[in-house]
């Protein structure tokens, strides 16, 4: 019980972990909080049901477009939309919500309301001491690992992530040192969307494809994110981990209902007392 | 003369830092008092504790015979004391006339039960009256924010003279200021004390301006004090001279 | 006469139209934006503190549900329990403000966006007393001193007396030494504070009040409508007043008022194409985020002045 509770804790948290970064990361180098974000995910996983669904492509490849195709639209809608309000954080906020709706009523006209769900690739179970770990959420998972590598290693060894660690701290003085702070900007906007049309892709197969599926995992970030703090990449990760095990335990106890009331609750008390979260800067 | 402003034994740590060591000194009602230091002394850090920024990790504070020493800024204000900032705070986008009668209106309705009380406590005071005394008569249509910084700065006194204060604590009054407006500025603190009968406190850098305007100063170094006393007295102690510049400054 | 003085005239006539074309479905449209239309009120002071509030809603919610629990459950009257809705909704504020309104900025949104799901939840999950998702029935028809409203026409009527009072009392706020304290609090706080402005007391009645209008409008949907759900009081509905807001104008409560009264009927004009509401609000919502920022209120009036 105890197992299995943990193992699906760590699988969702996984992927909780991929959709925080992405929008802590915009928040920390942009000041943005992107409401749209659960749309980028949604991208990601209709351009699986199209391609590996609709079209027979691998899966793999599949995944890997949705990503792409997220990431392109995030820097589209940054250098169009996001590039006029730079500062502003209302402004943005509500830009954000426009684009959201806007990605969604285009899914909705293409394809219509109702959901759609896919063939699983993978099948069958594998367990581990107790727990039962299906082998479509195992490749979730490694996929989510092998992103977070990814991602750690462009953030430390790359001159762009650099540059985009140095643009969160101090937007003056990295642009004094010759970093052009709109390259950056795209830059950071497209990753972060590619990540959630990753982590959609990925979760494609899981559960079912509509206009509206984004909604949740966008709530999951958003708590994750607070939790971790606005715009530390160790604190989303952290935050992630926490969220899909003390998830994994309430539901099992109580209900998902009561689950979510608890992850509200715990936002707001983080905000009230410490906004900074765990391990986020406490700059306000 | 009565004590308005009694500070003993005040101190302020940051962390390991004692940015404000064991300050003792007392305002009394009606007189122009200075507070002195070099760059670092801990002056401003001993204006925000006294003004309710920060809390006091020592000793007492007491205004007006209330122990003010853990009141929040905004509870210190509506006890009567009123400052004006280093840099400037104005509405920028609202004009001299707009400023002045809004500083007027958040003096008097400072909180929503002041709607109910009838609050004859304070003085209504005429906007036009204060602008004719600090000399803005003829700017009164114009936006805050196109005024010059000198003028900015002479209104956020005159909209903290709309509170009916008892005591005016000027944070650096002199600062960003250019030679003819720093002589305008202190004329007109000059004149708020002897005309209005204001009580004043003003924490400064510059040396000259405030031997030429206050009654008695306080100088602190390294958040200690090291003098207190007339301009005639400091201007001939020995660890003031050796504070500042070593033994060839010159006093204005 | 001055420019707003034909907005209202034209408003006025516009009021008129649902009794010129007596249709049930229009009065129906009206009445549902005479229920907005406070709403957008309420959002659009808590602009003007400089606070997106995405609680709006869900005070909304609380109104509803205790006043129709009132009314079913206790069998209190109907206008006592409606009052009650209000009452509630502005204690909860009362309580929340002094602790949230410190909050500023990005922060501060997020906090009543977590709140507003709290709230959102807790109406989904405890189906004992609000029915949950199934909803809550039989919530019985307002009585306003012995004369039961039973009609679309006289929700109307009461919807439209409810937005004239929030509006004239809102702008007669604004224009008074309350409205120059709470512009400047927006504009200046720690200003504000240096003069002596208790600036959270301010803050939380602004609040309280929001919520009060916010808990009303919930009392007479419930009312209205006869049946109470959570949907209406979710994070959709405060999307749909900050297209209300954005596209009438922030900060400006004729432009609240306005941006109510186009966005309000969309849902139900484009009945035949539900789908394209939310691309057509998202696309307004771009347009008047970069091109027309200050909202409906700043177009200039054929007649040559800004109103």
């Amino acid at each position: 019980m105890l197992a299995q509770m943990l193992v699906n804790g760590l699988l969702s948290g996984l992927i909780y972990v991929i959709m925080a970064l992405g929008f802590t990361m915009i928040f920390g180098i942009m000041r943005i909080v992107n409401f749209a974000h659960g749309e980028f995910y949604m991208i990601g996983a209709v351009v699986v049901f199209v391609m590996f669904g609709m079209l027979g492509w691998p899966f793999f490849l599949a995944v890997i477009c949705g990503g792409v195709a997220a990431g392109m639209l995030g820097v589209i809608a940054e250098r169009t939309l996001f590039r006029r309000l730079v500062g502003e954080e209302m402004s943005g906020m509500i830009m954000s919500l426009a684009i959201g709706i806007i990605l969604q009523s285009l899914v909705l006209l293409t394809f219509g309301p109702a959901e759609q769900m896919i063939s699983r690739p993978f099948t069958g179970v594998w367990s581990i001491g107790g727990a039962v770990v299906p082998w479509d959420r195992t490749v979730v998972a490694l996929g989510a690992l092998g992103v977070l590598v990814l991602f750690h290693w462009f953030l430390k060894a790359t001159r762009t992530g650099l540059a985009m660690r140095a643009v969160a701290q101090d937007p003056q003085t990295a642009s004094l040192m010759g970093v052009e702070s709109g390259v950056i900007y795209s830059a950071a906007f497209g990753i972060s969307c590619l990540l959630a049309g990753f982590a959609g892709a990925l979760m494609a197969p899981i559960y079912t494809i509509g206009p509206y599926m984004g909604e949740m995992p966008m709530l999951k970030a958003f708590v994750v994110v607070i939790l971790g703090g606005l715009g530390s990449v160790p604190g989303a990760m952290l935050g992630g981990l926490l969220l899909g095990l003390s998830e994994s335990l309430l539901s099992t106890v109580f209900s998902s209902g009561i689950a979510l009331i608890a992850s509200f609750a715990m936002v707001m008390i983080i905000v009230i007392i410490r906004p900074a979260g765990l391990l986020g800067r406490s700059a306000r | 003369m009565t004590q308005l402003l009694r500070v003993e034994g005040l101190s302020k740590r940051f962390g390991g830092l004692a940015a404000v060591s064991n300050v003792t000194f007392s305002v009394e009602n009606g007189e122009i008092f200075g507070i002195i230091g070099p760059n670092g002394a801990g002056k401003t850090t001993l204006f925000n504790v006294i003004a309710g920024y920060y809390r006091s990790s020592g000793g007492k504070i007491v205004f007006d015979g209330t122990d003010i020493s853990n009141r929040s800024s905004d509870q210190i204000g509506r006890l009567g004391m009123a400052r004006t900032f280093q840099a400037v705070h104005v509405f920028k986008t609202e004009t001299v006339r707009e400023n002045l009668r809004r500083a007027g209106v958040i003096g008097r309705l400072h909180s929503p039960f002041a709607l109910f009380a009838s609050s004859t406590r304070h003085r209504v005071v005429d906007e036009e009256e204060v602008a004719e005394f600090i000399g803005m008569r003829g700017l009164m249509d114009v936006v805050a924010g196109g005024l010059a910084y000198g003028f900015q700065k002479i209104l956020g006194i005159g909209m903290a003279m709309m509170a009916s204060p008892k005591l005016i604590l000027m944070d650096e009054p002199a600062a960003g200021l250019n030679p003819s407006e720093k002589k305008e500025a202190s004329l007109l603190v000059r004149r708020l004390h002897k005309e209005r009968g204001m009580s004043i406190l003003i924490v400064e850098h510059d040396m000259p301006l405030v031997m030429g305007i206050c009654e008695r100063i306080l100088v602190v170094n390294q958040g200690k004090q090291i003098a207190l006393g007339t301009p005639a007295e400091i201007r001939s102690d020995a660890t003031v001279i050796d504070a500042y510049l070593g033994d060839s400054y010159e006093f204005a | 006469m001055k420019p707003i003085g034909f907005l209202y005239i034209m408003l006025v006539m516009l009021a008129c139209v649902p009794w010129i074309i007596d249709s049930r479905y229009i009065f129906h449209i009206a009445t549902m934006i005479t229920i907005m239309a406070p709403m957008a009120l309420s959002l659009g002071l808590m602009l003007k503190l400089g606070q997106l509030s995405i609680a709006q809603p869900a005070l909304m919610g609380i109104g509803a549900y205790t006043a129709a629990l009132l009314a079913t459950k206790l069998g209190a009257p109907t206008l006592a329990a409606l009052l009650c809705g209000g009452v509630m909704a502005a204690l909860v504020a009362l309580v929340i403000g002094p602790v949230f309104l410190r909050i500023k900025g990005v922060y501060f949104v997020l906090l009543t966006y977590a709140f507003g799901e709290v709230v959102y939840l807790t109406f989904q999950e405890w189906t004992t007393l609000t029915g949950g998702m199934s909803g809550l029935y039989g919530i019985p028809k307002l009585s306003l001193f012995g004369f039961r409203l039973t009609l679309a026409q006289h929700y109307y009527v009461l919807g439209l007396m409810f937005t004239l009072l929030c509006y004239f009392g809102i702008r007669a706020i604004e224009k008074s030494n309350v409205g120059a304290i709470i512009t400047a609090l927006n504009e200046d706080e720690m200003l504000s504070r240096a003069l002596g402005s208790n600036a959270i007391a301010w803050r939380v009645a602004a609040f309280t009040l929001s919520a009060l209008i916010a808990g009303i409008s919930g009392g007479i949907y419930a009312n209205y409508i006869g049946f109470l759900s959570p949907d209406p009081f979710g994070f959709r509905a405060s999307v749909d007043l900050i297209v209300i807001n954005t596209i009438g104008g922030t900060g400006s409560i004729l432009g609240a008022l306005l941006g109510a009264i186009l966005v309000v009927p969309l849902p139900e004009l484009l009945r035949e194409a539900q789908q394209y509401r939310l691309l057509i609000y998202g696309i307004c919502l771009v347009i008047f985020l970069v091109f027309v920022r200050n909202g409906l209120v700043s177009l200039r009036w054929p007649w040559g002045r800004k109103s």
